[in-house]
């Protein structure tokens, strides 16, 4: 804010010079030397361009579509795009859901629901040919463990199948190789398909998806699982189970900081350091003594209610940066305190996270209660105001039954955010961009 | 991103500004002795070269926050570390700054593990640290007080706010009266209804009446309550022992209570807050919201019979019908043999789907097993509670009190003539003019606590040992029968030589005698 006021305060100054130089070199017109008035005169129009050139960047520098928040939330993608969903065999969804229904809770759930809110919505046509988008129907995050984590094992064959599928039964794969095909893909690291970051970034995303808009929770910059283009969304969290835990507004919020979750991964990294790269550790070690902090691991069943009490609620990286923390503090009213490094947050062109939440660098976090203590009173009314809007509440839900302006209205957003097609994207008939003999050895293997 | 390199645009142009401001000052100097406004217009052009150069160094610091903060989507963090760094450097210290250096000095010793961090290149040319990083840790992780302090205040800020926001808008004065007498439980049950009393956000007026005369001890709790106003009142009869003594004093005392009320002239909505009662802030919202008298729902905890089913005592209590369900100890041995389901009991009125008070949930308590206590089936008392109503205070003023027609005068109900307690439903003279609270009834607002020490319990006077104690007594074993307790997993062994605590004896009902051990030197413990 600082900045803008700044720089439009130079622009005028630099604009006066500028007026003056040209007066200055109009003067010159009438002095003896020549060569010396040409060039001023020239310096000082091009620099009357230059400045004119950087008004016009000034107005594009927000990288927001629109200035507050709930405006471009509130846009109704009912009318601007159409959405084509392929039927593919059982065995590729349903059957996945019928052999474990813990699927439909999980923090991976937003596959099945997109899916079924695809299905059952207006933007879906029938006809393929005046379709914008094409939506494969594929749960890849639903092989569970008996502990109900995901195996992205199998993940990266599946997806191969079924898009050899659709290839082989339906003209349009091959017409873009993907380009106007979407995938939900919400697992860990996304279309990486693996839990661990190394092992993750070493695989990268899978090749046949490389021209396809992926719709992922995992956002980080300068990540290799991050592809330009795809459209992060919030993890999965149940809606009616939340709503039905709301506490009166009127409670007083007498927790300062409030976090319940793992510090240490015990099972996967005893001595620290690997699991959220020592940042959670270090809130631990840091303010475990500290009043301000009810910070803990034990599971308490007053969870939403605790934080409905809480000012600031923080949402640190595990062995991914997303969390549904982000979800739960933005639902209660709880300003996010936001440990991870480069984070892409869910519908970022559309919600103002900077205004919203906190972020401190992990870098930082040893000095957390001072950052906290320093953000000032009216900034702490003005997030919470801005939390108060119930349209960000509504984005941030994929509520059952579907309400205008929830999560899945926000991903038709971003898909007609996306439209008209760059033509580029249609290849000539029998062209072939993607490799299909690329990637790991295991995965190339037929389903 | 866009921002950084607009900003490389001004800086570049700002240098050939700089540079250009200078052709032209030689310019103008061959030009001025051609005419005299240009001095005016050398004048000018220096002033704006000023203005540019000042404003433009300002830029450049602006600018190397973001390259600093590039990756950091909130760049006012870095901004704020930066900041107390540099007024660090213009000597300008605060302790809060110094120590700010010190433990980014002290950052790399800080450190429990040395950084070991695997940098992977990946195919996009990019890098991403993954591997073990170390666990910042500050020498000294312990809070900062002028840190809290901060805290405490943005804390206090946002509940006003919040208070503001969603609070009631009427805000009525409370007056709570209360019953005490100085036993055992009183610091239990007296300590936690002062801290709600003080933390409501209306004045508070507190009226408590304690039953024996004022006394040291409970002036000595009531002191740490932060009320408006407080009225610590004698009664001169002690309290009695039988159950039914008590209420009929209670009841005398609370009339006593409303006769000062009446007397001052108080204003505001007067609550029976008594002292084993647990109240939740929304019930002082709601009570803001009665017009004469309003009546709430009390939810009973400790009732005996926890284990089986609880829900043969309801009485339903219809104008003056009397429909009890079934008989209770067939009901209570029927349902025993069945699986044992919780439900909480709650006294209160009863309405319909209407949302009009068609009559009273009233809990009649289950014996103890094999127990029977003299005088508790007798008393059947199929009365609510005090704590059942709150009232607004002109309803007991004798005069100026515009009660309406369908509230007793104050001679009527509180001096019944046939010298019977008062009862506060009597205020009324029918059931339809009591506004129920709290969506009807059906939210529980407060519990009624039900325990207390044996009647013959000794404590040590405002809980405060003066000296050691000397001589070990015994504790009296209690008449009432040993009920095991079902626990998840058995309990644990005794530990061998330890303390001689007993940590089995969980399932004995406290007699309210501490149990000291043998040795010596754990005789400062005080369990």
């Amino acid at each position: 804010m600082e900045l803008a006021k700044v720089g439009s305060l130079v622009d005028c100054c630099i604009g006066i010079v500028v007026v003056e130089e040209i007066m200055g070199g109009f003067w010159k017109l009438r002095s003896n030397n020549s060569w010396r008035k040409n060039v001023s005169f020239l310096m000082s129009v091009g620099l009357l361009l230059l400045f004119l050139c950087q008004l016009s960047l000034a107005t594009v520098h927000h990288q927001r579509i629109s200035g507050s928040a709930g405006d471009v939330l509130e846009d109704n993608p009912i009318g601007r795009l159409k959405v084509f969903v392929y039927e593919l065999p059982g065995r590729y969804n349903k059957k996945w859901l019928k052999r474990d229904p813990r699927c439909l809770t999980h923090m991976f759930a937003a596959e099945e629901f997109v899916h079924d809110f695809l299905l059952k919505s207006p933007v879906r046509t029938l006809d393929p040919e005046e379709a914008d988008w094409f939506y494969t129907p594929v749960y890849t995050t639903c092989d569970l463990t008996p502990n109900g984590l995901p195996l992205p094992f199998k993940s990266p064959r599946v997806m191969r199948s079924a898009i050899s599928y659709i290839s082989m039964y339906w003209p349009f794969w091959n017409r873009t190789e993907g380009g106007d095909h979407f995938f939900v893909v919400p697992h860990d690291f996304g279309a990486c398909f693996h839990y661990q970051e190394e092992n993750a970034i070493e695989r990268g995303i899978l090749p046949v998806l490389k021209r396809a808009t992926l719709v992922q929770t995992f956002g980080q910059n300068h990540h290799v699982c991050l592809k330009e283009g795809s459209i992060v969304i919030p993890p999965y969290a149940p809606p009616e189970k939340m709503q039905s835990r709301f506490i009166p507004p009127s409670t007083p919020r007498s927790i300062f900081v409030y976090f319940r979750g793992l510090f240490y991964d015990i099972g996967n990294d005893p001595e620290g350091g690997y699991y959220a790269r020592g940042a959670r550790a270090a809130v631990w070690e840091n303010f475990k003594d500290n009043p301000l902090f009810d910070i803990s691991t034990q599971h308490t069943s007053t969870y939403y209610e605790d934080m409905q009490r809480a000012i600031f609620c923080l949402c640190p990286l595990g062995w991914a940066p997303w969390s549904p923390r982000l979800v739960e503090g933005v639902i209660f009213g709880c300003i996010p305190v936001i440990i991870a490094d480069d984070i892409v947050l869910p519908f970022a062109d559309a919600i103002p996270w900077e205004k919203i939440g906190v972020f401190v660098p992990e870098k930082e976090v040893h000095n957390l209660d001072k950052i906290l203590s320093l953000i000032s009173l009216e900034q702490v009314l003005e997030k919470q105001k801005l939390l108060a809007n119930p349209a960000i509440k509504q984005a941030m839900l994929f509520s059952q039954p579907t309400l205008p302006g929830d999560a899945f209205h926000q991903i038709l957003n971003g898909l007609a955010r996306k439209l008209p097609h760059d033509p580029h994207i249609y290849l000539k008939p029998g062209q072939r961009v993607l490799n299909w003999s690329e990637g790991h050895k295991k995965d190339l293997k037929p389903w | 991103m866009k921002k950084v390199t607009g900003s490389s645009h001004r800086l570049a142009r700002m240098r050939s500004k700089n540079r250009s401001g200078f052709n032209s000052e030689q310019a103008s100097e061959t030009s001025s002795r051609l005419m005299p406004v240009s001095h005016f217009r050398v004048f000018i052009q220096c002033m704006f070269c000023i203005g540019t150069l000042i404003l433009g160094f300002r830029l450049t610091t602006e600018s190397s926050f973001l390259k600093a903060s590039f990756q950091n989507p909130e760049a006012s963090f870095t901004r704020i570390s930066a900041r107390t760094d540099s007024s660090a450097s213009t000597g300008t210290e605060s302790q809060f700054d110094l120590q700010l250096r010190r433990e980014f000095a002290n950052g790399s010793k800080g450190s429990r593990l040395a950084y070991n961090g695997t940098i992977v290149h990946s195919s996009g040319g990019v890098r991403v640290d993954v591997g073990r990083h170390a666990i910042l840790i500050r020498p000294w992780p312990h809070p900062d007080p002028f840190e809290v302090l901060h805290a405490h205040h943005l804390i206090k800020r946002v509940q006003l706010e919040q208070q503001q926001l969603y609070g009631s808008k009427e805000s009525k004065p409370i007056i709570a009266i209360t019953t005490t007498f100085v036993r055992t439980f009183q610091a239990v049950h007296l300590t936690g209804l002062l801290h709600t009393l003080s933390v409501i956000p209306v004045p508070v007026t507190w009226i408590v009446m304690e039953a024996g005369g004022v006394t040291n001890e409970t002036a000595h709790f009531l002191s740490l309550a932060h009320v408006h106003r407080l009225l610590h009142l004698g009664f001169d009869i002690p309290m009695p022992a039988g159950l039914n003594e008590r209420s009929k004093l209670e009841a005398q005392m609370r009339v006593e209570g409303l006769r000062y009320v009446q007397k001052e002239k108080l204003e505001g909505v007067v609550v029976f807050a008594d002292e084993g009662n647990i109240h939740s802030l929304e019930f002082f919202t709601e009570a803001q919201k009665v017009e004469w008298v309003g009546a709430v729902s009390v939810g009973l905890l400790g009732f005996a019979g926890f284990e089986e089913s609880p829900q043969s005592g309801i009485v339903h209590v219809h104008d003056g019908r009397v429909e009890a369900r079934g008989n209770h100890i067939l009901l209570a041995a029927r349902q025993a043999a069945a699986a044992p389901r919780f439900e909480p009991q709650v006294q209160g009125p009863a309405c319909d789907s209407n949302g009009n008070l068609i009559g009273w949930h009233i809990f009649d308590p289950l014996p103890l097993e094999g127990e029977v206590h003299k005088g508790m089936r007798a008393a059947q008392n199929r009365r609510l509670e005090w704590a059942n109503f709150v009232l607004n205070a002109r309803a007991v003023w004798k005069t100026e009190g515009n009660q309406p027609e369908w509230i007793r005068s104050w001679d009527e109900w509180a001096n019944p003539e046939d010298g019977s307690t008062p009862d506060i439903k009597a205020i009324v003279r029918s059931d339809q003019w009591v506004k129920v609270l709290g969506n009807c009834g059906r939210k529980v607002l407060l519990w009624w606590l039900r325990a207390e020490a044996r009647a013959d319990s000794k404590h040590p006077n405002k809980w405060i040992l003066d000296e050691s104690l000397e001589i070990i007594v015994p504790a009296k074993s209690t008449p009432w029968p040993r009920r095991p307790v079902r626990r998840a997993a058995p309990p644990p062994p005794a530990p061998a030589g330890g303390t001689g605590m007993k940590h089995g004896a969980g399932s004995r009902v406290s007699s309210g005698k501490v149990r000291r051990p043998k040795r010596k030197q754990d005789q400062t413990n005080v369990s």
